[in-house]
């Protein structure tokens, strides 16, 4: 500001540059005593924390890391494993915190639809078990325990059809074109008992690598059931589901990522209880949402 | 201020106050946070690597980075019987192959760690003042010229014992420097970004997008890790050719390098 009381421009330019222009260091005069004392307390910290981030590698990293470098440590650690899952519980809160019923994920267009591997973890299950399926539903307020053939599930509800992408946890995804009914319409016509707040979805026809069953279930909490674009697929690029895809039954949470997105769906169980979860139990999250 | 300091007949000495104790701490804990997140990153990358070639007939690998593993086994003298050289790199470099779960859970923690340390980094720049100094110049892009010109003449000046001095700028740091100091801060808001874009692709839709999407985000997020990279060796390296005094500052954070003496120094 200029004495007469106006802006003056090239004062307030010179305040600016001022502002911006970088100061000479504060020099300060002490006895040499005092400043050696601040360097010996300085230095202490800091191995304190070197020693500090060296004890918190050796508890945080897993066990064949350390093999790997030379190191051994035979005990498992309880602070490390709490630490982590804390960290990992910590993610699904701020996940949870993001989700929103009514946010919708971005489709796509036909010309946009990229090849699916299948990502079956085990081995692929044999077509056999394709004619007698049934799914069974179960935790309904009704107290019955319900069981539908494809059939009765496809005409008794609407199909959808939906190009959304799929992300796998592993970091690779797909465009991909499902249809499918809507798991919020299976809700609203067979009603959870009330109080329930999850959904197990499991699938007993699952293998592991060796060929063997090896029953894959998932936790789905019911807020993602109920988004509109989670289906229970029917059919993958418009022609009813495969084996690899799960034939003739799956999840499809694009909101989640693909490891909750159960093939070959046998029953679906409501609960007010968290249920098992065959990935949360092998050390990956719980709640999975994208 | 230049006037000699034996006022009451007690030893004085002068220094400067360099660095703030905010920028001292979150600056080294940048260490083993960055080593958490490369290790662990490196063995995510293994689940599913960004850059992928038609498998090789013999091996069926497929993976670049293993590519590199088996090329150094096979060049190193006393790698050549190593078991698994598509491995070597995951081996040495990362928490291992088929470590995706325990990846993930180490890769949350320090992102979130990294994450409020960035922000206490800045923080301390702010209330420090020090952001003054790493704040780029118009005047920089030549500057900066002129000093990668030194450091590219300088070791034949030495082998030829030939005297070579460093372009005076009179700032604390030289136009690379304050290039490099503040790029690093932009490079962590971005690995944070596009970290949180492939994290939450669905609900953070908007933020995939600024970056081209799920995919690009994915590979500027692994790009990311060759920015540290190749700050972090020079950043050694010179600060160690500097001298004690630098390196002690950013633990003591004073400096004896006192007045215009210093500015030739840099």
């Amino acid at each position: 500001m200029s004495t007469d009381g106006k802006p003056d421009p090239s004062r307030a330019k010179a305040e600016l540059k001022r502002f911006f222009s970088e100061r000479p260091l504060p020099v300060v005069e002490m006895n040499p005593r005092n400043l050696r004392n601040w360097t010996r307390r300085d230095f202490l910290l800091l191995g304190v924390g070197a020693a500090a981030a060296l004890t918190a590698g050796a508890i945080l990293l897993p066990k064949e890391t350390l093999r790997r470098v030379g190191l051994q440590r035979n005990v498992d650690s309880p602070r490390g494993e709490w630490l982590l899952n804390s960290a990992l519980r910590f993610d699904d809160e701020v996940a949870t915190a993001l989700y929103s019923e009514n946010r919708l994920v971005p489709t796509y267009t036909k010309s946009q639809i990229t090849p699916l591997k299948n990502n079956y973890n085990g081995a692929t299950p044999d077509p056999g078990y394709i004619s007698g399926w049934k799914l069974a539903l179960d935790g309904l307020d009704s107290g019955l325990r319900m069981s539908f053939d494809t059939r009765t599930l496809m005409t008794r509800f609407a199909l959808h059809d939906q190009i959304t992408r799929f992300v796998c946890i592993e970091g690779w995804s797909s465009i991909a074109w499902w249809s499918g009914l809507k798991f919020a319409d299976l809700l609203d016509a067979f009603p959870p008992k009330p109080q329930a707040k999850w959904a197990r979805v499991e699938s007993s026809v699952n293998l592991d690598a060796g060929g063997n069953s090896d029953p894959y279930y998932v936790a789905i909490d019911l807020a993602t059931a109920r988004h509109p674009q989670t289906l229970l697929a029917t059919h993958y690029n418009g022609q009813p589901l495969t084996v690899d895809h799960g034939a003739p039954l799956r999840l499809l949470a694009p909101v989640k990522l693909g490891l909750k997105n159960v093939k070959a769906i046998t029953s679906i169980t409501y609960s007010a209880e968290t249920p098992r979860d065959y990935w949360a139990e092998r050390g990956y999250s719980l709640y999975n949402g994208i | 201020m230049n006037a000699p300091a034996a006022v009451s007949g007690t030893p004085s000495v002068r220094v400067v106050r360099k660095h703030h104790l905010i920028v001292r701490v979150s600056h080294w804990l940048n260490v083993p946070i960055l080593f958490g997140l490369i290790g662990s990153g490196i063995s995510i990358y293994w689940a599913s690597p960004v850059y992928q070639h038609k498998p090789d007939p013999t091996t069926g690998n497929f993976d670049f980075v293993a590519d590199i593993g088996i090329w150094v086994c096979g060049h190193v003298p006393g790698l050549k019987g190593y078991a698994n050289p598509p491995d070597w790199l995951y081996n040495h470099f990362s928490l291992g192959p088929g470590m995706l779960a325990p990846a993930l859970r180490l890769h949350f923690l320090f992102a979130y760690l990294f994450i409020i340390n960035g922000a206490v980094y800045v923080m301390g720049l702010l209330i420090g003042g020090g952001w003054r100094a790493v704040l780029p110049r118009r005047s920089d892009l030549v500057g900066a010229f002129r000093m990668f010109r030194y450091y590219c003449i300088l070791p034949f000046a030495k082998l030829a014992r030939r005297e070579w001095r460093p372009p005076v700028f009179g700032t604390l740091y030289n136009p690379l420097q304050r290039a490099a100091y503040f790029s690093i801060p932009v490079a962590g808001l971005l690995s944070a970004a596009t970290g949180w874009a492939i994290h939450k692709p669905m609900q953070l839709h908007w933020l995939a997008v600024i970056f081209g999407g799920y995919n690009s985000a994915r590979v500027i997020h692994f790009w990311l890790l060759w920015v540290y990279l190749s700050f972090i060796l020079p950043h050694v390296i010179l600060v160690l050719a500097d001298g004690w005094d630098t390196l002690r500052s950013m633990i003591v954070g004073w400096s004896t390098k006192v007045g215009p003496a210093r500015q030739g120094r840099q």
